[in-house]
């Protein structure tokens, strides 16, 4: 196929809120276009791990390079750059816009523009993306794409009538999407004869083939042979191969400016191919990087441990083996007297936590405890020294700490007036502090608050959700460190500090913290064979007591004649019951108990 | 190691004239026009395994239920005659019969008598009229009282009686009272079982439908220990968890259960127990440290599979050395005499359990104490973490 010209080119990406529909459009366009046949579609081809499947969501980006017939003649080379949906993934969604003249934003006919949507339209704004409105979902009964229409036009300011009315799923209008990509999105400039300018929006690591770099060519040519240069990385390498997607990697001879595809350069770890950086050529006069790189880096750390302390060499191969293809995965060793030997791992947000669990669980076949997540702390010490710390255990006793600092976030939610009490209580529980508040068009408002991360990381966004009857939703962004009266407060189970149970809390809240944290884990640590007393405890000082009581019973008198397999395979299933728990001391303790903190009723 | 021959055999008669309401075990009820072919069916089994087993005497044979005391008089003794003629029965040889009340009369007990059966084991269950219909028998307690009379005017050396208790609404003082009533007949053998919630039981399906009350764990810890003074105090001792008897009239049939020796069994859902030797000798493919054999619950197909020559089984798994250590533990612990502990983990934890007053030393065994059976299901799992 011959390269086409950068008019004949148009790079987009799709912003649309969870269950929106941007899966189904992105398969109906690979169906039209015939990149993928009908034969071999699979339900959402381009969310390929299982996770993302059963979740519904993109965990990594994706490419796919689409042939199109347009009606005016001519064909097109239509690159759709497909990318993360969750707020955990922002800077790589910002990534992947960067890398596009346009996006087509797709909202639901019958739910209209989500926070986290419009957070994304503002950051494609930003970056002075053409935007294509498409409401979606215009076969429902429930839909209302004249409202929502308006509602694009107010918030966002574009026309009402240059929205798409669109069934993704049945098919009606797409045709209109592929040629209003044509007609309403710029082609890419660029120039061919400059200096190789390439942008990494994303990469995977493949175990054969080293990482596969995917790339945004801005300027110049990148061929199989070419010497680049990663510039934030400040690492050179040959390359082997360029190609693009279609959506399987197919080889190409040459990559040139406008053109997306991907890289094979004998990439060993995928640190050294950043996300946001630019890559040019070895030996040729630096150009400017392309701006809004940024390191990827960890919002919350919790510690991960081997239920079975053998396992402690297997987790680590791989959390190596999942780090080679995650660059905002970080950990190291970390050694609880409760837990024995484990790692600290810092992850984007809690999605991410529980995807990195989950495939550590399901692909490598680990039994994991894993700790409370928790923020990282800023402790100014008594002689000058600053420390950050993000394990709670980790804060130096109380007489050698000047004062603590926790990060904050400014949140922004959209939802509809009529949740607002709601909402706003929920911010006030959290100790957040009230920002600014704007009526939309209808009967939306945009709510910001001041709130510390540490209060929003486990179960806000499920708390706004229920509070909001769904209607709600939310962005948030790191907005520096604030001065606060922490204190840690410390377990103790049958006399013995447990430090993976330890929580920074604020110092009003203590007590009470420390109060519901032994009530519940009263009620997850399961009977054992003898009472065991839990303790809440600050600086030393007991402030709350709860006793589980010894097993009373746990024998099934009748032995059932000779079928003795049943009795061996009741027992087999409560050793497996047992094997999920993590032996402190002599206490067996559950998973669900190193979360309990997590879990209080403010 | 399992040593063979097998030298138990378990028959099971799966008729009865009701469910009880507790009961999960391969029963049919009615079935009197399939009592003929299901005798055919069950000695075609024994045929074919008197023909493929090296032959050894029997010591024991139970014949479970069901209800085998429903079993017409002439099948009884085609049946048990078949037992002795193709097997041989060792002298002093233990064969049981399981009975309900409404099935005892002193001409049957005089038939038994004369085919060879020595022990009785009477489903009594309780003494009190409102705890036997809530359990949903069929015979209410002064047939009960009426059959014990009977068996003990017969000639039958070993009186074995069921009990169950821990049922609502059945307070300790009653269930001691009819405890006691029972010992006035001077058995030689009682079980005392707990009521258990059986999955799919009629019991099962009133708790969840909140009709019915479930048993409660006060009951259960204040009568088992009721029960264990009680018949201690009569000259019953415990010797496993659910059973006592006076000194050498413990269940040899049951005690080769608990102890992990080997056992035949023949009929619908029965369950059999062999060593690798005799399991490739019955012609079980596969390797193993012992081998479980089962059959098919279901009456009809149980006869259906004899027919076809499939031998009614149902199935069968081969245990690593590892499940019978886990067997041989949990059914150890359940035995006064306890278990000899294989490692010096074990006896750590042992010693540890012992610190909480659970376990005791014994010799070079180790056994549960009182409120060590109250747990026991965790204590074999503590001693099996190995």
């Amino acid at each position: 196929m011959p390269s086409h010209s950068p008019r004949q080119i148009r790079n987009f990406s799709i912003i649309a809120h969870i269950d929106h529909g941007k899966s189904t459009l992105a398969d109906r366009l690979l169906e039209i276009t015939g990149t993928v046949s009908a034969r071999d579609m699979t339900e959402q081809v381009l969310d390929t791990m299982d996770l993302e499947r059963e979740r519904g969501i993109t965990i990594k980006a994706q490419a796919v390079r689409m042939p199109y017939h347009a009606e005016d003649g001519q064909d097109y080379e239509l690159n759709l750059i497909d990318t993360p949906g969750h707020v955990d993934f922002a800077y790589e969604v910002s990534r992947a816009l960067a890398a596009c003249e346009g996006a087509l934003l797709v909202v639901d006919a019958s739910q209209g523009i989500e926070a986290q949507t419009l957070a994304n339209v503002y950051k494609a704004l930003e970056l002075g993306l053409e935007i294509v409105p498409i409401i979606n979902k215009i076969d429902l009964p429930q839909s209302e794409p004249e409202q929502v229409a308006q509602e694009i036009e107010a918030v966002i300011g574009i026309a009402a009538a240059d929205c798409l009315l669109v069934s993704a799923r049945t098919g009606q209008g797409v045709d209109r999407v592929l040629e209003a990509i044509v007609t309403r999105l710029p082609a890419p400039k660029g120039d061919p004869e400059a200096t190789l300018r390439a942008l990494i929006f994303d990469c995977k690591y493949d175990p054969y083939r080293g990482v596969v770099v995917y790339v945004r060519l801005l300027d110049g040519v990148l061929r199989s042979g070419t010497q680049i240069r990663m510039m934030a990385a400040q690492k050179n390498f040959a390359v082997d191969e360029v190609g693009v997607f279609r959506p399987g990697m197919e080889a190409v001879e040459e990559l040139r400016a406008g053109e997306v595809g991907y890289l094979i350069a004998s990439i060993r770890n995928v640190r050294d191919s950043k996300v946001g950086d630019t890559i040019t050529e070895v030996g040729r006069p630096e150009p400017l990087p392309v701006p809004g790189y940024r390191q990827a880096s960890p919002m919350v750390w919790a510690g991960l441990f081997p239920v079975d302390s053998n396992d402690y060499q297997d987790l680590k191969e791989a959390l190596e083996r999942l780090q080679l293809n995650d660059a905002a995965l970080t950990f190291e060793p970390e050694s609880s007297l409760a837990l024995g030997f484990g790692f600290r791992c810092g992850f984007l947000g809690l999605l991410h936590m529980e995807i990195v669990q989950e495939r550590l669980e399901r692909e490598f076949d680990l039994e994991l405890i894993t700790t409370a997540p928790s923020v990282a702390y800023r402790v100014q010490l008594r002689d000058g020294q600053t420390v950050e710390i993000d394990n709670p255990d980790q804060l130096p006793e109380p007489g050698l700490v000047d004062f603590i600092e926790e990060p904050r976030v400014k949140l922004e939610v959209v939802l509809p007036k009529e949740f607002l009490g709601g909402i706003m209580e929920l911010c006030q529980e959290r100790r957040g502090e009230f920002v600014h508040l704007e009526y939309q068009l209808g009967d939306r408002a945009l709510l910001t608050y001041d709130l510390p991360l540490g209060e929003i990381i486990h179960d806000f966004y499920d708390q706004l959700k229920s509070r909001s009857r769904g209607y709600a939703s939310m962005d948030y962004q790191l907005a520096g460190y604030r001065r606060e009266q922490l204190v840690k407060l410390d377990i103790l189970v049958a006399g013995a500090k447990v430090d993976a149970l330890s929580a920074i809390v604020h110092r009003e809240q203590a007590a009470n913290q420390g109060r519901k944290l032994v009530q519940r884990l009263r009620q997850v640590i399961p009977r054992q064979l003898f009472e065991v007393a839990l303790q809440a405890a600050i600086g030393g000082k007991v402030i709350a007591r709860e006793t589980v009581p010894a097993l009373r019973k746990d024998v099934l008198a009748k032995c059932y004649g000779g079928d003795i397999t049943r009795k061996r395979k009741l027992l087999e299933k409560q050793r497996e019951g047992k094997q999920r728990m993590k032996l402190v001391g002599s206490v067996e303790i559950p998973q669900e108990a190193f979360m309990a903190v997590l879990s209080l009723d403010r | 190691m399992v040593p063979g021959p097998a030298r138990s055999l378990y028959l099971h008669i799966p008729f009865c004239t009701q469910r009880c309401h507790y009961c999960d075990f391969a029963i049919q009820v009615g079935g009197g026009d399939l009592q003929d072919r299901y005798l055919q069916a069950l000695l075609e089994e024994l045929r074919w395994l008197v023909e493929a087993r090296v032959p050894a005497p029997l010591e024991s044979v139970f014949l479970g239920g069901g209800t085998p005391s429903l079993l017409r008089p002439d099948l009884l003794e085609r049946l048990l005659q078949a037992v002795v003629a193709g097997f041989g029965l060792a002298p002093q040889a233990e064969v049981t019969i399981e009975a309900n009340p409404e099935g005892v009369s002193s001409e049957g007990v005089r038939l038994w008598a004369s085919l060879g059966i020595n022990r009785v084991s009477l489903g009594v269950q309780s003494l009190e009229d409102d705890t036997l219909r809530w359990l949903g028998r069929s015979h209410d307690a002064a047939q009960a009282e009426r059959a014990l009379a009977v068996l003990r005017r017969g000639s039958i050396a070993a009186l074995s009686c069921d009990l169950i208790y821990a049922v609502p609404g059945q307070d300790a003082a009653t269930f001691e009272g009819g405890l006691r009533r029972v010992l006035e007949f001077q058995p030689e053998h009682v079980s005392c079982y707990e009521l258990t919630v059986e999955p799919g039981t009629p019991l099962a399906r009133g708790v969840a439908a909140g009709r019915r009350q479930s048993p409660q764990v006060e009951d259960f810890l204040e009568q088992r220990r009721l029960a264990v003074a009680v018949l201690g105090e009569a000259g019953l001792g415990q010797y496993e968890v659910s059973n006592y008897a006076r000194p050498g009239w413990e269940s040899r049939h049951n005690l080769v259960y608990w102890q992990g020796g080997p056992y035949l069994a023949a009929g619908s859902g029965a369950h059999g127990f062999l060593g690798p030797a005799e399991a490739a000798g019955l012609g079980f493919e596969g390797t193993g440290a012992a081998l479980r054999y089962w059959h098919l619950r279901n009456a009809s197909s149980y006869m259906r599979s004899v027919g076809d020559g499939s031998r009614g089984l149902r199935g069968h798994e081969w245990l690593t050395p590892e499940d019978l250590a886990l067997e041989r533990l949990a059914c150890g612990l359940r035995l006064a005499a306890g278990v000899e502990l294989q490692t010096s983990a074990q006896l750590r934890t042992a010693a540890h359990l012992q610190g909480l007053g659970l376990l005791e030393f014994s010799g070079g065994r180790v056994r549960a104490t009182s409120n060590g059976v109250d747990v026991l299901d965790r204590l074999t799992l503590e001693l099996a973490a190995i």
